[in-house]
């Protein structure tokens, strides 16, 4: 062998053992759009990469918030797409950002959808306990004037109708199950760091039978490289809620305060915690005016403090809450944990089940809840 | 107010003893049975509920060089009743005698502003925290070893090495930018 040939071949081997070196890495994830499930961290500024990074930090909600307004949603919102997303419990779940999804082909992913949901049936996977003879009809529909800021996709609401087995030929097929998609107030940061083809609707809300929900969460996972994940609603995010629903009690009565605590004794204890709506606005009410006197102190615009609730009023609340019923009771909740929080504007629950029943306060329930979302999307 | 002094009796001859705080009460008993076995000194463990101590004992107690803190994540309470427990302590023991245990840190109902707040209370006092599991032999038996590693120290079985040495190594931080949030 020639003395020459072999020369080339180890510089070739060369350069490549040393065209990769390990800090390069995160310089690529940012600008490359390769990856497709994003990681939500890699947005942030350059100060991540150069000193801590936020990895084990930045996994908070917003310390404060805007108040909830009443929003007038009738009005943006078709009131029939409407009605069908109030008074439901819905099971939620996130998504992660969804590869070239159109809301411009709807149809066509009606009809992918329904092809799926049939194929599988035929490969014998169990999707109904009925007859072979049901067949399914999906659509898929847009529920436009939802979206808060510009950077928001538009809400998709998906349905799945069938007859009932031993319905007669004229009657109309009833939506079995039902799911929709969206994202309201994303973070603007994040939302415009996706790549061109990326939409981000973290949010997905199901309602019907499981299996119905697993075939259409395999079909968007096949179609679109997307994963979901179940999404708990957290002790804090169940204080937010809490409060803010609480805080509209002047404009829509809640009528009623409701917590279910279990204690973690044995055998299980579970408290069912009601507090009547004037007595839990006259507690929320003398907390926010305890902050408002601190604020005076210092200063602040009028506006603004009328208007941000912080998490500390919220944990003060909740604090007055347990502490009242420690005084009465002897128990100390705060040894327990809290499972579900429910008043006339809704219900949540730690599971992950949510409930609007007042469409006004739609929009800022699915805000907490989309952010909620979006720091749970894994990296 | 009975607070607890780290000088002010004598220490015996090669022993360590150690006092585990714990509101719950369940983790410390495993950790006990675990920290007893050891050979290579005499360990005292002795347990509580929170401080301070009753004062009927005070006689009676040996002097502690070492106070675990035993935190769990998944009630508010076990938290609280630490940080109240911590006014009975005197500040001699923050200078490498006192160290924090957190169990279920993993724990997905664990909301994180929970931990972020155990942390920050063991940086603001210098004291090294420590994450266990309790549910398998395996996590108690790890756990132990590394208490005792600090509680040997404390205690002044290992030469050339001080409680406030090893404290100033193994003491809790907190990133700048942990009360940033994640959203704007």
């Amino acid at each position: 062998m020639p003395p020459g040939a072999d020369t080339p071949e180890m510089e070739r081997h060369q350069n490549s053992v040393t065209r990769t070196p390990l800090n390069s890495v995160v310089v690529q994830r940012r600008s490359k759009s390769k990856s497709y499930r994003l990681s939500y961290r890699s947005c942030l500024g350059a100060t991540s990469r150069l000193c801590f990074t936020p990895a084990l930090t930045a996994r908070r909600l917003n310390t404060s918030r805007r108040a909830p307004k009443s929003h007038n949603i009738t009005e943006k919102v078709n009131p029939e797409k409407l009605a069908l997303l109030v008074k439901t419990e819905w099971q939620l779940s996130y998504v992660s950002p969804l590869y070239q999804f159109r809301h411009t082909q709807l149809k066509s992913y009606s009809r992918q959808l329904s092809a799926f949901i049939a194929a599988e049936k035929q490969q014998g996977l169990a999707v109904e306990v009925e007859g072979p003879q049901k067949t399914f009809r999906v659509s898929f529909s847009l529920v436009q004037g939802m979206a808060e800021s510009d950077d928001d996709a538009e809400t998709v609401l998906i349905q799945i109708h069938s007859k009932p087995l031993f319905a007669r030929q004229d009657e109309p097929q009833r939506p079995v199950w039902s799911g929709w998609l969206t994202c309201i107030n994303g973070n603007p940061d994040y939302l415009r760091s996706l790549p061109k083809d990326f939409i981000c609707l973290p949010l997905f809300g199901s309602s019907g039978a499981e299996a119905l929900t697993t075939l259409v969460k395999s079909w968007f996972q096949q179609f679109f490289d997307c994963c979901f994940g179940p999404l708990e609603i957290s002790h804090t995010c169940l204080q937010w809620l809490m409060a803010l629903w609480t805080n509209c009690h002047t404009e829509s009565s809640i009528q009623h305060l409701k917590m279910i605590w279990t204690l973690p004794v044995v055998p299980p204890l579970q408290v069912t915690y009601t507090v009547n709506s004037e007595d839990a606005w006259e507690l929320w009410s003398s907390v926010r005016k305890e902050k408002e006197k601190e604020n005076k102190a210092g200063e602040m615009a009028k506006d603004e403090e009328e208007n941000s609730i912080d998490i500390e009023e919220v944990t003060g609340f909740m604090q007055g809450l347990k502490s009242h019923f420690y005084r009465h009771f002897r128990l100390d909740l705060s040894a327990g944990s809290l499972d579900q929080v429910s008043t006339a504007l809704g219900s949540a629950k730690y599971k992950g089940r949510i409930k609007i029943s007042n469409s006004r306060y739609m929009i800022t329930t699915l805000t907490l809840l989309t952010e909620c979302a979006l720091l749970k999307m894994p990296i | 107010m009975s607070v607890l002094n780290p000088f002010s009796k004598l220490p015996g001859l090669n022993t360590a003893n150690i006092l585990l705080v714990e509101s719950e009460e369940q983790f410390q008993q495993s950790l006990a049975d675990a920290l007893v076995e050891e050979t290579a000194a005499t360990v005292n463990v002795r347990l509580a509920k929170s401080l301070p101590l009753p004062l009927e004992n005070e006689e009676d107690r040996p002097r502690i060089d070492l106070v675990a803190f035993i935190i769990n994540l998944t009630s508010e309470l076990s938290f609280q009743s630490a940080e109240a427990s911590l006014k009975f302590l005197d500040p001699g023991y923050f200078l490498g005698k006192v160290c924090f245990m957190v169990t279920n840190a993993r724990n997905t109902a664990v909301p994180t502003e929970r931990l972020d707040a155990v942390r920050k209370l063991a940086a603001s006092l210098h004291c090294p925290l420590l994450f266990a599991e309790d549910q398998t032999p395996d996590g108690v038996t790890n756990a132990t070893e590394r208490l005792l590693s600090i509680l040997k120290v404390a205690a002044g079985l290992v030469p050339m090495t001080t409680a406030l040495y090893l404290s100033s190594l193994t003491r809790c931080t907190v990133p700048p930018d942990i009360d940033q949030p994640s959203f704007d």
